[in-house]
């Protein structure tokens, strides 16, 4: 128990100086910086500007999806990045959609445009395919 | 005499294979603790605070559990650390897929991320088992010093 306890603590040293050497790229309240999230209401007012981007696997998309959305998901990123990036111009808006608010891919689709390719203006759709279809009701 | 050596050999090489798989496993993810963050909360049980927080210091627990299996130093510690965070993950695992939650677990980073839920669940039962073994062995080994 004794030996348990010390390694519990002695974790948090290289832990702590972690969060202090990340402390600027992580945001503690909440998953997605508030920065990078958008709202229906917001997307849509961007008009034409805006990419709608599918971060759902293959099968969902094919069922139904935003018009004018560009497939990206993770499964096939190789493959579908290189189509989306013939759409993508630097002065329109990215807005990545998943199936609700608790999913992880949007958020993920969105991480790696910034970091893998470096696209500026990428946004998480607030809720999600979830809430789009409750906003065409 | 010899064969007591043999099976000192193969427990050895289960403390390394096992402590070498946390270390793998903690140093991925120590290197992507963000991207961990974002697989803690995908099982939607803790709140996000929590889970950044945890993304942090669950990689470094990993890898100091592990290098205190390769190198017998606190090892029963080490030892009840890593039954106790394998046995958490599991449920916790089994719980998201029970809640038809799209889980990527993060145990290995983004080198698991393709990886099927019963493959995880096979590798994660058999690294338990693993642990149980290791744990039961430095039991009755204790049992028979006191004995003697």
């Amino acid at each position: 128990m004794r030996q348990a306890l010390l390694l519990a603590a002695l974790a948090f040293i290289p832990g702590i100086g972690e969060a202090i050497y990340f402390r600027d790229k992580v945001s503690w309240q909440s998953p997605i910086p508030a920065s990078e999230m958008v709202t229906q209401t917001q997307a849509r007012a961007w008009r034409e500007n805006t990419i709608w981007v599918d971060a759902r696997p293959d099968a969902e998309f094919e069922r139904e999806h935003i018009p004018g959305a560009v497939l990206l998901n993770e499964d096939r990123w190789n493959e579908l990045l290189p189509q989306f990036l013939t759409v993508w111009s630097p002065e329109k808006r990215v807005v990545v959609y998943c199936s609700s608010q608790s999913c992880n891919a949007s958020r993920e689709v969105a991480r790696r445009l910034r970091d893998e390719a470096q696209l500026k203006n990428v946004f998480v759709l607030q809720g999600g395919w979830e809430e789009w279809l409750k906003s065409r009701k | 005499m010899a064969q007591v050596a043999k099976v000192k050999f193969v427990w050895r090489i289960v403390d390394l294979v096992v402590g070498g798989i946390f270390i793998y496993a903690g140093a991925i993810k120590a290197l992507d603790p963000i991207r961990f963050a974002s697989d803690i909360d995908n099982y939607k049980i803790l709140p996000w605070m929590i889970a950044a927080g945890l993304a942090f210091y669950l990689p470094w627990l990993e890898i100091l559990c592990g290098l205190a299996l390769i190198s017998r130093r606190l090892y029963l510690g080490g030892l009840s650390i890593l039954t106790a965070l394998t046995s958490v993950f599991i449920l916790a695992a089994v719980a998201a897929k029970i809640r038809g939650l799209d889980i990527t677990c993060g145990c290995f980073g983004h080198a698991s991320k393709s990886w099927n839920f019963s493959g995880h669940l096979a590798l994660d039962l058999a690294i338990l088992a693993a642990l149980l073994a290791l744990y039961f062995k430095v039991a009755s080994g204790n049992r028979l010093r006191n004995a003697v």
